[in-house]
């Protein structure tokens, strides 16, 4: 068994004066972002390290909640500054984000999945947060879109007596759909297209390859359910803003 | 049910709206009558507020102020949904939605029976046989009729048409007008229309409205407002002096 240390990480510094060479011999224009990208990335992590060697150390479970609070609060900001086309989404995205996480989070904690240990609760925090934020991302911007192109299609249908939520009816369906596509697609092409990075990693830090399957198995099923359930509450509060309570299409700039 | 003699009533209505950092009155002030089963042509020369005034009479928009009582009662003490299904609105360029007509006649009411379906397409002058055909492939006096169709499959007792032939020719513009009479008749609808061409109102009958700038301008029978009117806007409208 390799022990991993520093030594082997300036090692494979060569791969990239390998892709750096490459780089410059094609004239890929983006040699600068390469080195820094390279560079970044090992301070990034390094300091990752650190924080994380120190957060799984913390005993309290409170402060374990802090922690995943701040992580969803970034991943909110996150997750509204991509969806730009919604003012004023933040609430949205962290009610979106903190339902899907918290959610799935207890209900693995209550069926005894996981135990409430900061070396288990927060790489999968980290994984469904990420997930969650991109799916109510996804989500936000379709039905926005959506919406705003379907003005006439909308009102057709609310004249017709339907309510709001008859009326956007199709479009909620097909925005779910745009938010919940990746992982769909990642529960059919999981272990046979690529093997995640989680289960890469456990398996090179001598798990055993059923082991890391069955992890991963777990991991899967636990990201559809925060993506789901960001998704739906994301879709819920973002279509609620195009409509009054008399269900009328509101006009938005 | 109210049995007056006034299906909708509109008292002292406004709507305003923003216009960059300013509030415009696209609707000032707007009061009338309206009598149960007559046909009302709405008037007046392109921004003046007829489409705005169909779309509140629908609740599609809110009024800023002023009431309006359908069948005797205040519009806030229905739900929307039941207002707009017995105060039905067709719009300017109608949207059908994907699908067949059959699904578009049975799109405001899924349960609506076989007979009342061919009843509603024979209504408007189509061959029930093309119950299956697709929406894509008609043509603009078809999409017209058919949105009318499905308008009265949700059973209203009056109905908003924003310029419901802008868009067909001069043979097709005849047709539907004849189609609207008899609906109306048949139905015994109350007919609100607006048009853009004063000789449609006349042809239509009933009374006309002419709008100027938000505010009613005039009203009486159609003929009378198209051909003698007595108000100084209505003559200038008469001279296409003020579109
Ligand atoms: N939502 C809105 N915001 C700003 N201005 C509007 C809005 N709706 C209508 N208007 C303005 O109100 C006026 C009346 O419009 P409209 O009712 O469509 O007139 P008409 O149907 O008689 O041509 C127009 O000047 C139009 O630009
Ligand atoms: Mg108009």
């Amino acid at each position: 068994m390799i022990h991993y240390g520093l030594s082997q990480v300036l090692m494979s510094a060569a791969l990239v004066a390998l892709a750096l060479i490459i780089g410059r011999w094609w004239k890929i224009p983006a040699g600068k972002e390469m080195l820094f990208g390279s560079v970044r990335a090992f301070i990034q992590l390094i300091a990752v390290g650190y924080a994380l060697n120190y957060i799984f150390d913390l005993k309290s479970p409170w402060l374990v909640l802090v922690v995943i609070m701040i992580m969803i609060t970034v991943g909110a900001g996150a997750a509204s500054g991509r969806s730009k086309k919604l003012a004023g989404s933040f609430p949205i995205t962290f009610a979106a984000i903190a339902a899907g996480s918290l959610i799935t989070m207890g209900i693995m904690l209550v069926l005894n999945i996981i135990s409430l240990e900061a070396r288990y609760v927060i790489p999968l925090s980290g994984m469904i947060i990420s997930n969650a934020m991109n799916a109510a991302a996804l989500t936000m911007n379709r039905i926005v879109s959506d919406i705003g192109s379907n003005r006439l299609r909308i009102e057709t249908a609310l004249s017709l007596g339907k309510t709001w939520r008859e009326a956007s009816r199709p479009f909620m369906q097909d925005s779910a759909i745009a938010g919940m596509t990746s992982i769909l697609n990642f529960l059919k092409t999981v272990g046979i297209v690529a093997l995640p990075g989680a289960m890469t990693g456990m398996i090179l830090a001598g798990a055993s390859p059923l082991e890391a399957v069955l992890l991963q198995i777990i991991v899967a099923y636990m990201l559809l359910s925060s993506v789901t359930i960001s998704t739906v509450i994301s879709l819920e509060l973002t279509v609620r803003r195009f409509f009054t309570p008399s269900h009328q299409l509101k006009i938005l700039k | 049910m109210n049995p007056g003699r006034f299906i909708l009533e509109a008292r002292d209505l406004f709507r305003t709206v923003r216009d960059g950092d300013s509030e415009k009155a696209i609707i000032r002030g707007f009061s009338f009558n309206f009598e149960r089963g007559e046909i009302y042509n709405i008037m007046g020369p392109s921004g003046s507020g007829k489409s705005s005034l169909l779309r509140m009479f629908n609740r599609l928009d809110e009024a800023s102020d002023g009431q309006v009582l359908f069948e005797g009662a205040e519009y806030q003490s229905y739900h929307p949904c039941e207002l707009r299904r017995r105060i039905g609105y067709m719009f300017q360029t109608p949207y059908l939605f994907p699908g067949s007509i059959r699904e578009n006649l049975l799109y405001p009411d899924s349960g609506l029976s076989d007979t009342r379906l061919r009843e509603l397409i024979t209504g408007i002058k189509l061959d029930p046989n093309l119950l299956d055909t697709d929406t894509d492939n008609l043509s603009l006096g078809e999409k017209q009729r058919i949105a009318l169709a499905r308008l009265l499959a949700a059973g209203p007792s009056m109905v908003l048409l924003d310029e419901p032939t802008s868009a067909l020719d001069p043979g097709n513009t005849l047709a539907i007008e004849e189609l609207i009479r008899n609906i109306a008749r048949r139905h015994e609808l109350t007919v609100i229309m607006v048009t853009h061409n004063p000789e449609q109102a006349v042809r239509m009958g009933g009374e006309a409205l002419l709008l100027y700038k938000g505010e009613l301008a005039e009203w009486g029978g159609s003929d009378q407002v198209v051909n003698n009117p007595r108000t100084e806007i209505g003559r200038r409208y008469k001279e296409k002096d003020c579109g």
